[in-house]
C-alpha cells in the first residue's frame, strides 16, 4: 500500500519535471529555433532517477520521449513521425533515457549505503571507545541504551536481565507506567520474549530480550509512540531487525566481558577499601601499645636521667604518633569515598578549631616559629568542628612538612565579607600555579618534593571534602615555586536565630 | 605496694594495654588490679572496691558503656573511659551516663593520670567539702562564691559565675554542654550551643590573658569544655 502510494506521487512528480522541461523546450524553440535539442528530456528523467526511484524515471522517460518527438521531430508539433529513421532516433532517445533512470537511481542507492555505513561505523566507533572507557556496568547499561536510541530513534530505556541486576529502576524514576513494568517483569521471567504492550497514555511500547545465544544483554522497553493498531506490526518488525543486528553488535564489542569487567572492578574497590579499614582498625590496637608504652618509659626513673635513652623514647612516641595519623588519614579517605561523612554541626567559635588544631599539632610545630593573628569578635559558625578542625590539621601538617625548620609560620583567624577564614602562611616550598591547580586532587603530590618529603597525596584532598562538606572551600595563594603559600579555610557564617536573654541578672 | 597506695581498676582485653597501663600507674604509685572482661570488672569493683577504674570500651563479653551503668548504679567510683577518635557522640553518651572522662586512643600516660587525678580530687573534694579549687593562677571559692585571679577579685555576672562554678566542681574533667546547658538555661536549651559560647566568651574576657587563646578554659570539640589543671598540680602520691 504504501509503496504504490509512494511510487504515484513520484511519478506524478515526475511528470510535473517534464511539464517544466516542455516548458523550457517550448521557449527555447521559439525564441532560438533550436531543433535538436530533445537531449533536454534526458534532464527530467536523471532527476527522477536519482530523487524519486525508478519507476518515476521510466514515467519520466515514456514521457519525454512524446514530447520531443512533438517537439523536436518532423512534423513539428505533432506527436506525428514522418520519417522511420525519427522513429529509430527515438527508440534509441527511449533506451538511452531509460538506461540513464536505472544508472541514476542506482547510483543514488550506492551513495546512500556508502553514507549510511559511514555514519554507522562512526557510530560504532564511538560505542564501542564509550565501551571501554565505561567504569560499571550501569556506564555500560546507559552507552547501550543510547546507541539502541540511536538505531530505532525513539525513546529506550534498558534494564538488566535479571531484577536484582546493577540497573533496577524505580517506576517514577524512568516514568514508566505500571503496565510497561509489569511487561518487563514478563520477560525477566522467561514467560515470553517480546509483547507489544498500551502504557495508558496512548503509546504503544515494545518490550522484548536484547540477546544472542551466548549472552543477555537485558531487557529493552521501546515507546514507539502512538501508532495506529494496525501498523504496530509492521513498525515492530522493523524495529525488531534493527535488534537483531545490534544484539550481533553487542556481541562483536564483547559487551558482556565489558559488563563482567566493570562488576569485578567496582567489588575490588570495596574490597580494598574494606581491606584498609580494617586493617587500620587492627593497626591501631598495637599503635595504642607502643604510644602509651613509650611515654611510661620516658617517665620511669632510669631513662627519665638518661637524656638519650629519653630522647629515644620520645622518637618511638612522634613515629608511633606519625603511623596513627596516617592510619586516621586512610580510614578519612574510605570514609569520604563511601560517602560516611555526615557533619554534626554546631554553632562554634572559629578561634576554638584554631587552638584545639594547634594543642594537637603542638610538637611538630615546636620547631617553627609560630606566630598568631586571630580577630577577637569573630561571629559564630555553624559547623561539625571536629571535621573543619581535622582539614585544619592537614593544612598546619603541609606548612610544617613544606617549610624549613626555624622558619615562620603565621596562623589566622579573620572576617571577610560573609566568610569566616581561617589560614596558614608559611615560607616554604610554595606553589606553582600548576601545582596549585592540582591541589587537593586525590594522591596529588607535588613532583619536586615527591623524592625527599614522605606524604600520601591525602591530606589535602581529604580536608577539601571535609570542609566542602560544612559548605566551605579551601583556597591556596603562592607567589611561586620557594615563595612560601597561604592555604585558607573559607566557611561562611550565618547568625543564630535565637540570642540568649541577658537581663540584669545574668 | 602498701595498703596505702590506691587501687586502680584497669578494665582492658588488650593484654599490651594492659601491661603498658600497669607500668605507669604503678609508676605513679597506684596498686593496679587487672581485669580481662567486664564480668571480671563488675566482679573485682564489688570484692575489692578501686579508687579509680580505666574502662576499655571495646571488650568481649558485654560492651563498656553497660559496665559502666551497672557500676554506676551503686558507685560514684571516679572513671576514665578509652575512647577511639572521631566518635564524639558517643564519648558524649559515655559522660552522660558517669564518666568522668575520657582519653582518646592512642594517648600518653601524661595525659590519662592528669585526667584520672583530676576525677580523684573532684571525688575527694565532695566526700571532704573542700571548698576551694585552684587551678593555676585562678581560684574559685564554691562557698564563699568568689573568683580570684592571683589574688585579684573577678566581678563575674550570675550565669558566668555558675558557668565557672560547674566547670570548677569537675576541674580537670571534660564538661559536656549538655549538662552546662541543662544546669545554666534548663532543659529547653539543651541545643542552644551558642549560648554557650557567648557566655564562655564573656568568661574568657574576663579570666584569660589572652581570649584568643585561652590557656584555662578550654573547648573540647564536639563535647564541652574543660578547665585545665597544670600538670604540676596532679600527682597523687604527695
Amino acid at each position: 500500500m504504501e509503496a504504490v502510494r509512494r511510487e504515484l506521487r513520484g511519478s506524478a512528480l515526475a511528470l510535473v519535471l517534464v511539464a517544466a522541461t516542455t516548458l523550457v523546450a517550448y521557449v527555447l524553440i521559439q525564441s532560438f529555433d533550436v531543433r535538436r535539442g530533445s537531449v533536454i528530456y534526458l534532464l527530467p528523467v536523471l532527476l527522477a532517477g536519482w530523487h524519486l526511484g525508478l519507476v518515476p524515471a521510466l514515467v519520466a522517460a515514456v514521457a519525454g520521449v512524446l514530447w520531443s518527438g512533438y517537439f523536436f521531430f518532423s512534423p513539428y508539433y505533432s506527436f506525428y513521425l514522418a520519417r522511420p529513421n525519427e522513429i529509430l532516433n527515438l527508440l534509441l532517445f527511449m533506451v538511452v533515457a531509460v538506461v540513464t533512470s536505472h544508472l541514476a537511481n542506482s547510483m543514488k542507492k550506492h551513495t546512500e549505503v556508502a553514507r549510511k555505513s559511514e555514519k554507522d561505523m562512526g557510530d560504532l566507533y564511538a560505542f564501542s571507545r564509550r565501551l571501554a572507557a565505561a567504569s560499571s556496568a550501569a556506564d555500560i547499561y546507559l552507552a547501550i541504551e543510547e546507541h539502541l536510541a540511536s538505531l530505532v530513534q525513539r525513546k529506550v530505556v534498558l534494564f538488566g536481565a535479571v531484577a536484582d541486576s546493577d540497573r533496577t529502576i524505580k517506576p517514577e524514576q524512568e516514568g514508566l507506567s505500571q503496565r510497561v513494568h509489569s511487561a518487563i517483569a514478563e520477560i525477566r521471567a522467561g514467560r515470553t520474549l517480546a509483547t507489544t504492550v498500551d502504557d495508558g497514555a496512548g503509546d504503544i511500547w515494545l518490550v522484548r530480550r536484547v540477546s544472542q545465544k551466548n549472552a543477555d544483554f537485558g531487557v529493552i522497553a521501546i515507546d514507539l509512540g502512538s501508532v495506529p493498531p494496525w501498523a504496530v506490526e509492521e513498525v515492530r518488525h522493523r524495529v525488531d531487525d534493527v535488534l537483531s543486528d545490534a544484539a550481533a553488535t553487542l556481541e562483536r564489542l564483547d559487551v558482556a566481558r565489558a559488563l563482567n569487567d566493570a562488576k569485578m572492578r567496582s567489588e575490588t574497590e570495596l574490597l580494598r577499601e574494606a581491606l584498609i579499614g580494617s586493617v587500620s582498625h587492627e593497626l591501631r590496637t598495637p599503635l595504642a601499645s607502643i604510644l602509651g608504652a613509650a611515654t611510661v618509659l620516658s617517665k620511669s626513673p632510669v631513662i627519665a636521667k638518661d637524656e638519650r635513652l629519653n630522647a629515644l623514647a620520645g622518637v618511638v612516641r612522634d613515629e608511633a604518633e606519625r603511623l596513627n595519623n596516617d592510619i586516621q588519614n586512610l580510614l578519612d579517605a574510605t570514609r569520604i569515598s563511601r560517602e560516611q561523612i555526615r557533619p554534626r554541626q554546631e554553632w562554634i567559635e572559629p578561634q576554638d578549631i584554631v587552638n584545639s588544631a594547634l594543642e594537637r599539632r603542638r610538637r611538630r610545630l615546636s620547631s617553627h616559629s609560630v606566630s598568631l593573628d586571630m580577630d577577637s569578635n569573630l561571629p559564630l559558625i555553624f559547623v561539625d568542628a571536629v571535621l573543619v578542625e581535622q582539614a585544619f590539621v592537614q593544612i598546619v601538617d603541609n606548612a610544617a612538612k613544606y617549610s624549613p625548620a626555624g622558619s615562620p609560620i603565621v596562623i589566622a583567624a579573620k572576617r571577610n565579607g560573609r566568610d569566616v577564614v581561617l589560614s596558614v602562611q608559611d615560607q616554604g616550598v610554595g606553589l606553582t600555579a600548576e601545582e596549585n591547580a592540582q591541589l587537593g586532587e586525590r594522591f596529588f603530590r607535588g613532583a619536586r618534593h615527591a623524592a625527599t618529603t614522605s606524604g600520601s597525596g591525602l591530606g589535602l584532598w581529604i580536608a577539601k571534602a571535609f570542609v566542602s562538606a560544612n559548605g566551605g572551600k579551601i583556597q591556596a595563594v603562592s607567589p611561586g615555586a620557594d615563595h612560601g603559600a597561604a592555604v585558607s579555610i573559607l566557611l561562611p557564617f550565618a547568625t543564630p536565630e535565637s540570642q540568649p536573654e541577658v537581663g540584669p541578672d545574668d | 605496694m602498701t595498703e596505702a597506695n590506691p587501687v586502680v581498676l584497669v578494665v582492658d582485653d588488650e593484654v599490651q594495654i594492659r601491661r603498658f597501663l600497669r607500668a605507669g600507674l604503678e609508676l605513679d604509685g597506684f596498686a593496679v588490679q587487672d581485669a580481662e572482661t567486664g564480668g571480671d570488672a563488675l566482679r573485682w569493683a564489688t570484692l575489692k572496691p578501686p579508687d579509680l577504674v580505666i574502662l576499655d570500651l571495646g571488650l568481649p563479653d558485654m560492651d563498656g558503656a553497660e559496665v559502666l551503668e551497672r557500676l554506676r548504679a551503686w558507685s560514684s567510683v571516679p572513671l576514665i573511659v578509652l575512647s577511639v577518635r572521631s566518635n564524639e557522640a558517643e564519648k558524649v553518651r559515655l559522660l552522660e551516663i558517669g564518666a568522668d572522662d575520657y582519653v582518646v586512643k592512642p594517648f600518653g600516660m601524661a595525659e590519662l593520670l592528669a585526667r584520672a587525678h583530676a576525677a580523684m580530687r573532684r571525688h575527694v573534694r565532695v566526700s571532704t567539702g573542700e571548698p576551694v579549687v585552684k587551678v593555676g593562677p585562678l581560684s574559685i571559692d564554691l562557698a564563699a562564691r568568689i573568683v580570684s585571679i592571683n589574688g585579684a577579685r573577678v566581678m563575674l555576672t550570675p550565669k558566668e559565675y555558675r558557668l565557672l562554678q560547674l566547670l570548677a566542681q569537675h576541674a580537670g574533667n571534660v564538661v559536656t554542654h549538655q549538662f552546662l546547658l541543662k544546669e545554666v538555661w534548663g532543659s529547653p536549651h539543651l541545643h542552644d550551643t551558642h549560648y554557650l559560647r557567648i557566655f564562655v566568651r564573656k568568661l574568657r574576657q574576663k579570666i584569660e590573658v589572652d581570649p584568643t587563646q585561652p590557656r584555662i578554659l578550654l573547648t573540647e570539640l564536639g563535647v564541652g569544655y574543660r578547665l585545665v589543671v597544670p600538670e604540676a598540680a596532679t600527682a597523687v602520691a604527695s
